[in-house]
């Protein structure tokens, strides 16, 4: 009964601030449901790196979330599985809304922890065709947006939402479906210096995440298969979320050098 | 221009196709006085942005200053950034930047030149055949951006393959006409008609036009070799009418009714234009077995035209002298010719005389001539670099000189490294052995440049480790050497790596950067390969094949000199069957043969005594005399053998063809010889290299048949007559 209640409530906020939303306040609302879902998560991620003959790299790594409560800092740890070669290779990073994100990757077949200083923007995210900025998202303030229309896209009702950087970014404009109950988005589009589509972004399968208990259970739309392919090159990341807990107790402590040498059993299983 | 299934043009596209591999435009900015200053910087860092902005140019894989990503290590920091990112304005951040790009090799002489005064760009484009259009751009862009004093050039194997492609149809459009143009001014002046100007015109045109016409309409390219059909077609297209108008010129001085001059003018020359028209059409047909795609195309098209002039000889030059006003003919016939006084006729006749009387000296000369050009033919250097197609002056190649010494090299081949097992290319021991034989071949001086995974992870050990030169090294376990590439793989584009090592880790790519595109330079770099893997044998199951496009050009080469070579071997063989089947005699049919295969040797002897690279122009050449040797000699045999069986005496035969059929082929040797100099004015080499054969060609010949033709007919020139001679 309280569930029913909640959803309404929620299908109410959202369909009344749909009636009045900006541009503005949508991405804003797509940023939290995407980015910043539960206070923290944890996920086993299988990526597939796909290039135009069809020919896969796998890789297997968990992914650890914790966000700070309002600053909109984020801290991501990543742990690799597979392929064997790099597995116990860790990255950790600590995002900032207004800057580059700090970060450092742990090499064990050296035993060192290096600090990387690059630009998330154009870096790619672990070989991927996501980039840092798309794994851990953009300042919203960079870029000018604007509401196109209301459509549907495969039977959902979406925003349709085109994103102008001010300053020169990986793309020169970014169209964004955004889902008006949930609010993730379910296709972006790219276009690059020559104002030609580079990159797509889909959402394939969206899941309810329940977390907590009770009267504190929650529900947390989560994008299970994420795939980005570019279209210039052939290439395609396909992203499938093989498991993920929202709201699982992670501390600022679990994201620390430390951590990146000797990760804790429960939090990489 | 190799077939698409020849096997290393199959691999080449293989190459380019599992590396993410694109043709590259190589751009330098070139500043005498400094090109690391602010504002020139930020010029190159705008061109490049607006270059991005071109359609064609593969944003992703562009390597310049603005664009890659230099990996640095300061006190346990990776830095990962662009080599230019904000523009430096101190003279520390400048020094700081050059130094940068100094220190890794990935950059070093590649994006930077070592004296500081270039910076290169290398622009990935998704097809050859925008090489063109998309330089052109480039150049409006680096024009607009670059510090007045700065220059720029644009090199690379595509850019000037494609230039050539261009500049190939503007010079079509040019030397092609003009030397039409001057064969109409030549023939004008020979035969003072001006009426005499439209057979010969039309049958020119109307073959070219056929055979060009045919050619597209059935769907082929025009490229290097069949654009250069209509200047082939031309000289043997006008070949028959020059002996009708020649042969008709003088009889009808001599017999004032032009019905009648025409009707025996025309009756002598059936039988030889039937089979000069036949043997060059077959000789050229015949280079449809060649190997090679546009040779066969080239020699089937030219083959028709052949056949269209020798329709149009028979036809509209007869007709259209048929319609010429009788009186006017009459008159200016009259006026013009006051019978055998000209400085034509009187050196035929002596040039007859000397054969005739000095048989011996002229066939010891002729069979000296012929061993001085045999002997040439081993001096021969095969040889060929597309960008030498320009001339020395052409800003191609200018770029080209600037470039190669200034950069590693525009001249990209590429040594694949196959392994047939996933992931064996991580196994350190074969990344040692790449390492090493990039070492071997970077001891080349042609070789500028060598990148490679080994680079690679040779590079991320030496940041890892605080820039400790120790560990400059390849590492020694393959866990490092794949967690060093994933670590380069989340400095930059996904991609990047592609370029080294395909997805399945089972094959490695190094680049070769050349300073040199000769086929000679490529071949001492093949040479020193298989040399040092002799010596060094790979690690097991490990196979080694080098590809791109200055290797698939050595190879084309190499395949167009010897099937180029077998091709016309075969031709001539095929034409002097049906000489042999014409004449029905040995010595005749033999006789036929030694204009055709004495000016062949002589020429192509003086281009080895010369020192002069047989490239492909070149060795298309050889195909000419097929339709210029063979016509001489079969006239001046055939009119030979015909005269001779009437009055049964070699004297005064060959007395007789120092007459008119002398004079027909002198004319037609200066129309041709001169017709085509034009063709030296052209800004390609390939149509001077042409214009200089058609020249050589024609004099040899020339010379063959009116030498040493009736010195050999003294001796053997009574066998066609049956029961010997009188």
């Amino acid at each position: 009964m309280r569930l029913t209640l909640l959803l309404a409530c929620i299908a109410m906020t959202a369909s009344s601030v749909a009636l009045s939303q900006s541009a503005d306040e949508i991405m804003e609302a797509s940023q939290r449901a995407y980015y910043f879902a539960g206070k923290d998560a944890k996920g086993m991620l299988k990526m597939a790196l796909i290039d135009r003959k069809g020919n896969t790299r796998q890789r297997v790594l968990t992914m650890l979330r914790r966000n700070h409560e309002n600053s909109g800092e984020q801290k991501y740890f990543m742990y690799f599985h597979e392929p064997s070669d790099v597995r116990r290779l860790t990255f950790m990073i600590w995002k900032y809304p207004k800057r580059d994100d700090d970060r450092w990757i742990y090499v064990p077949a050296v035993d060192l922890i290096r600090r990387i200083a690059a630009e998330d923007k154009y870096s790619s995210f672990v070989g991927s065709d996501f980039s840092y900025e798309d794994v851990s998202g953009r300042d919203l303030s960079e870029d000018t947006h604007s509401l196109l229309d209301d459509e549907t896209l495969d039977d959902r009702n979406v925003f349709v939402i085109e994103s102008i950087p001010l300053a020169p970014a990986a793309f020169t404009r970014r169209v964004s479906w955004i889902d008006k109950e949930h609010f993730l988005p379910l296709k972006i589009e790219y276009y690059d210096a020559q104002e030609q589509l580079q990159r797509i972004f889909t959402a394939n399968v969206i899941e309810d995440i329940a977390a907590g208990e009770g009267d504190d259970r929650r529900v947390h739309p989560t994008a299970m298969k994420r795939t980005m392919e570019n279209v210039r090159t052939g290439h395609r990341t396909e992203v499938i979320v093989t498991s993920v807990n929202y709201d699982v107790g992670l501390s600022d402590d679990d994201f620390s050098e430390r951590h990146m040498r000797r990760p804790p059993r429960e939090w990489i299983r | 221009m190799l077939d698409a299934e020849q096997e290393d043009r199959a691999f080449y596209d293989e190459t380019k196709d599992t590396f993410g591999i694109n043709d590259l435009i190589v751009v330098g900015v070139v500043d005498e006085a400094d090109v690391f200053r602010s504002e020139s910087l930020a010029g190159i860092a705008r061109a490049t942005a607006e270059i991005l902005k071109i359609d064609g140019v593969i944003i992703e894989d562009v390597i310049s200053p603005s664009t890659t990503d230099n990996v640095k290590s300061a006190g346990g920091l990776l830095d990962i950034h662009p080599v230019l990112g904000d523009i430096p304005q101190s003279a520390e951040e400048l020094a700081q930047l050059r130094q940068d790009i100094a220190d890794n090799p990935f950059l070093h002489e590649k994006i930077a030149s070592a004296d500081g005064t270039a910076i290169a760009l290398y622009i990935p484009i998704e097809q050859k055949d925008m090489s063109h259009r998309i330089a052109g751009e480039i150049e409006a862009i680096l024009t607009r951006e670059l510090l007045p004093g700065q220059q720029h050039h644009l090199a690379g194997l595509p850019v000037s393959e494609d230039t050539f492609g261009h500049e190939m149809f503007i010079q079509m459009a040019i030397v092609a006409p003009l030397a039409f143009m001057v064969i109409l001014a030549i023939v004008f002046v020979r035969f003072r008609q001006s009426a005499f100007l439209l057979p010969v015109a039309i049958t020119a045109m109307f073959s070219v036009l056929w055979a060009m016409g045919a050619l597209i309409g059935l769907g082929y390219t025009v490229h290097i070799m069949s654009s250069m059909i209509p200047v082939f077609l031309m000289p043997i297209a006008i070949l028959d009418d020059i002996h009708i108008l020649s042969e008709f010129f003088d009889r009808c001085r001599v017999l004032g009714d032009k019905r009648r001059a025409l009707i025996e003018a025309m009756r002598p020359l059936y039988k030889p234009m039937f089979y000069t028209s036949i043997t060059s059409g077959v000789g050229f047909a015949s280079l449809a077995l060649a190997d090679i795609p546009p040779v066969r195309i080239f020699g089937l098209f030219v083959a028709f035209g052949i056949g269209a002039a020798w329709l149009l000889a028979l036809t509209i030059v007869p007709a259209i002298i048929s319609l010429m006003d009788d009186e006017k003919l009459k008159h200016r016939l009259f006026r013009e010719g006051q019978g055998h006084t000209g400085p034509i006729y009187r050196l035929l006749a002596s040039i007859g005389a000397i054969a005739f009387s000095r048989a011996r000296l002229v066939l010891v000369l002729g069979i000296a001539a012929f061993a001085f050009g045999f002997a040439g033919l081993w001096q021969i250097e095969v040889n060929d670099n597309p960008v030498k197609w320009f001339k020395a002056d052409h800003p191609l190649r200018l770029a080209d000189t600037a470039m190669n010494e200034l950069f590693g090299g525009t001249y990209m081949s590429y040594l694949v490294v196959n392994t047939e097992e996933p992931e064996a290319i991580k196994r350190p021991e074969v990344v040692a052995y790449i390492d090493q034989l990039q070492e071997n071949l970077e001891a080349d001086p042609i070789v500028g440049k060598t990148s490679s995974v080994a680079d690679i992870v040779k590079r991320i050990n030496l940041v890892l480790h605080d820039n400790d030169p120790a560990y400059d090294i390849v590492p020694e376990s393959s866990e490092a050497v794949g967690q060093f590439l994933l670590l380069f793989q989340s400095s930059g584009d996904p991609n990047d790596l592609d370029n080294f090592i395909d997805p399945e880790e089972s094959q490695a790519n190094i680049w070769i950067q050349m300073k040199g595109g000769d086929n000679r330079q490529m071949q001492s770099v093949e040479d020193r390969l298989a040399a040092f893997v002799q010596a060094n044998p790979p690690p097991e199951m490990i196979t080694l094949q080098l590809s791109g496009l200055t290797y698939i050009n050595k190879v084309w080469q190499d395949l167009m000199v010897t099937g180029m070579l077998k091709a016309v071997l075969g031709s001539f063989l095929v034409v002097f069957l049906l000489m042999l089947l014409e004449f029905r005699s040995f010595t005749f049919g033999a006789l036929a043969m030694v204009p055709l295969s004495g000016s062949i040797i002589l020429t192509y002897g003086l281009v080895g005594w010369l020192g002069k690279d047989y490239n492909m122009p070149i060795a298309v050449c050889a195909a000419l005399t097929l339709g210029l040797g063979i016509d001489f000699a079969i006239h001046f045999l055939q009119r030979f053998k015909s005269h001779v069986l009437e009055a049964r005496a070699v004297e005064a035969t060959i007395r007789y063809m120092f007459g008119e059929p002398g004079r027909a082929i002198a004319r037609n040797a200066i129309i041709i010889t001169i017709g085509f100099l034009p063709l030296t004015l052209s800004t390609l080499s390939p149509y001077i290299t042409v214009g200089l054969f058609f020249a050589s060609l024609m004099t040899f010949c020339t010379l063959a048949t009116l030498f040493v033709l009736p010195a050999a007919l003294r001796f053997v020139g009574n066998r066609v007559i049956p029961g010997g001679a009188a």
